[in-house]
């Protein structure tokens, strides 16, 4: 509810005028009046607000200004290529993640540790649009291995338009789930429950795979649902680089446009996606932490 | 050892840059046609308004660092003092401030950009004091953290029973007490600060098209990577350069600070 009031909110209060969008610099006070009217952007906020609210259960956004064509539409016709853009990125990340969480955290302070340690902060540094055209520049221009570009193609028939941003969007988020990871797996292969297993016998496989990484990854997941919060972020930025039709590339042009029945449609999926990535961290790491109604006093 | 050094010397070539650039490049003006190749007279050939490449690259670090240094101040200058009125001034103080905070840091700062930027407030004018908004949340919290650490809670006590006044024992004590944690944090969020800004003036959210910023002649100008990449890849390698530099050199610190403690 919070999320559809500052939604509202946010576009509302702060119109600059979507009318004279509309009609350009040219247009006389008259035009701008009744296009005003037709907009309804003459009748009292919270009268607009109620409408919007209305027609949004029915899963009506509105019609764009520019195009005149239904929010909701447009938005579901550029929602596969973001969809699969960030399913891809999360189906490499959090193996990757895992991985070099693990080795890291079980050899604390070794070399292996420490280079890691730099790449993955040297990743995590370089702004995606910075680090996509340095790709760019490497795997496309010079070599032609790799698709510079995913403009006009569907990414389901080539699958290999995707691979650089992929890397793109995975390289900035690595750093810190893996760091959490490897953070919690470190204190926890230290502490007194890796000691107690380790002295009942069990192999030193099962200690960490069955019994210390689930409780390492308690706050990794959390990250990792921040890490969704800057996908979302990074898609917008690594779609207008690799011109891919997503919902990132609708957004930006929504906001050239100053669409505002468009923004808030992209608003509303944008904060949605984030509130329910955190809904869902949040029921995992419940899952993993062990049960604490001992120590409830 | 080495990450340090290396750390420090990404920093330098872009901050000496963006520091000595402006006094160094000429006028930033249109020269000829767009995307030439390069020669004699222009080293690294021209952009997309026919500006010479070498000397838009040298102006363009300034409005980055300008704009970065800028929104963390502003940042700082609101975050410090609300952190030290929810740490010291009672229940409901506290829980107006951290409440009220917490809806701010409802929604990803890119997106809130973007909001601002449709309904027409684009410019710096209007990014870096958003910027700055963005970040209060997070400092306030730091602030409130290190102001209600034990060490100092007894020594505010203690100050509160001889009958000094709060803002006194707040400016006095508490504010010097806090200055480590907050500095720690600052090396943090220029970071993001800087992540933040170049990704705004990418999406064309912040400066204007014909701004020399890095971050916008590597839009305008990213069509041309084929043709004159010299001026798409030395604004990004310079951008690159400051990003990692500045990452580098805080881990470092924070690493050298926790063995400290």
């Amino acid at each position: 509810m919070f999320v559809l009031v500052a939604t509202f909110a946010v576009t509302a209060l702060l119109p600059g005028d979507a009318a004279s969008v509309v009609l350009g610099e040219q247009a006389t006070d008259e035009q701008v009046a009744t296009v005003r009217h037709q907009l309804g952007l003459d009748r009292p906020l919270l009268d607009r607000f109620g409408h919007w609210l209305s027609e949004l259960v029915t899963g009506d956004l509105g019609r764009s200004l520019v195009t005149g064509a239904p929010v909701a539409d447009e938005i579901v016709r550029r929602l596969a290529a973001t969809a699969v853009l960030a399913g891809v990125t999360l189906l490499v990340l959090v193996p990757l993640a895992l991985v070099v969480g693990v080795v890291c955290g079980l050899r604390e302070g070794s070399r292996i540790d420490r280079a890691l340690a730099a790449v993955t902060l040297f990743l995590h540094s370089i702004p995606e649009f910075v680090l996509g055209l340095l790709l760019v520049a490497g795997f496309a221009v010079h070599t032609g291995l790799l698709p510079a570009t995913a403009a006009g193609t569907d990414l389901t028939a080539r699958p290999e338009v995707i691979v650089l941003p992929v890397i793109v969007l995975v390289a900035r988020q690595l750093c810190d789930v893996a760091r959490q990871l490897r953070i919690g797996l470190a204190e926890q292969t230290r502490g007194p429950v890796a000691e107690h297993l380790r002295l009942l016998g069990l192999p030193e496989r099962t200690v960490v795979l069955r019994h210390l990484l689930p409780a390492a990854a308690a706050p990794a997941v959390q990250q990792l649902a921040r890490a969704v919060e800057g996908l979302l972020t990074g898609t917008v930025i690594v779609e207008s680089l690799f011109a891919i039709t997503g919902l990132g590339t609708g957004f930006v042009e929504a906001v050239q446009n100053r669409d505002i029945p468009q923004v808030q449609g992209y608003v509303l999926v944008f904060a949605g996606v984030v509130v329910l990535g955190n809904l869902a961290a949040d029921l995992v790491a419940h899952r993993l932490t062990p049960r604490r109604e001992l120590v409830t006093w | 050892m080495v990450s340090r050094a290396l750390g420090w010397s990404l920093l330098a070539v872009p901050l000496l840059l963006a520091v000595a650039g402006p006094v160094l490049a000429g006028p930033v003006v249109s020269v000829g046609a767009p995307w030439q190749a390069p020669d004699a007279a222009h080293p690294l050939g021209t952009d997309v308004l026919g500006r010479d490449a070498l000397t838009v690259i040298l102006a363009g670090g300034l409005p980055v660092i300008g704009m970065t240094v800028a929104a963390l101040l502003l940042a700082y200058l609101a975050g410090v003092p609300l952190g030290l009125v929810a740490a010291g001034r009672g229940r409901l103080a506290d829980e107006t401030v951290m409440r009220s905070l917490d809806l701010v840091l409802a929604f990803p700062s890119l997106l809130v950009l973007m909001v601002l930027a449709a309904t027409g407030h684009r410019g710096p004018g209007v990014l870096i004091p958003a910027v700055a908004v963005l970040q209060v949340p997070a400092i306030t919290r730091v602030v409130r953290a290190a102001a209600l650490a034990p060490g100092c809670r007894t020594a505010v006590e203690a100050l509160t029973l001889q009958g000094r006044p709060w803002w006194r024992i707040q400016l006095g004590y508490v504010a010097r007490h806090v200055t480590g944690p907050v500095a720690t944090d600052a090396g943090t969020r220029l970071g993001v600060v800087l992540y933040l800004l170049a990704s705004a003036n990418f999406l064309g959210l912040g400066l204007p098209a014909d701004s020399p910023d890095w971050a916008v002649v590597i839009e305008r100008n990213s069509e041309a990577l084929y043709t004159a990449p010299a001026v798409v890849l030395v604004p990004a390698a310079l951008l690159m350069a400051l990003c990692v530099g500045t990452n580098l050199v805080t881990d470092r610190l924070l690493a050298a600070r926790r063995v400290i403690t």
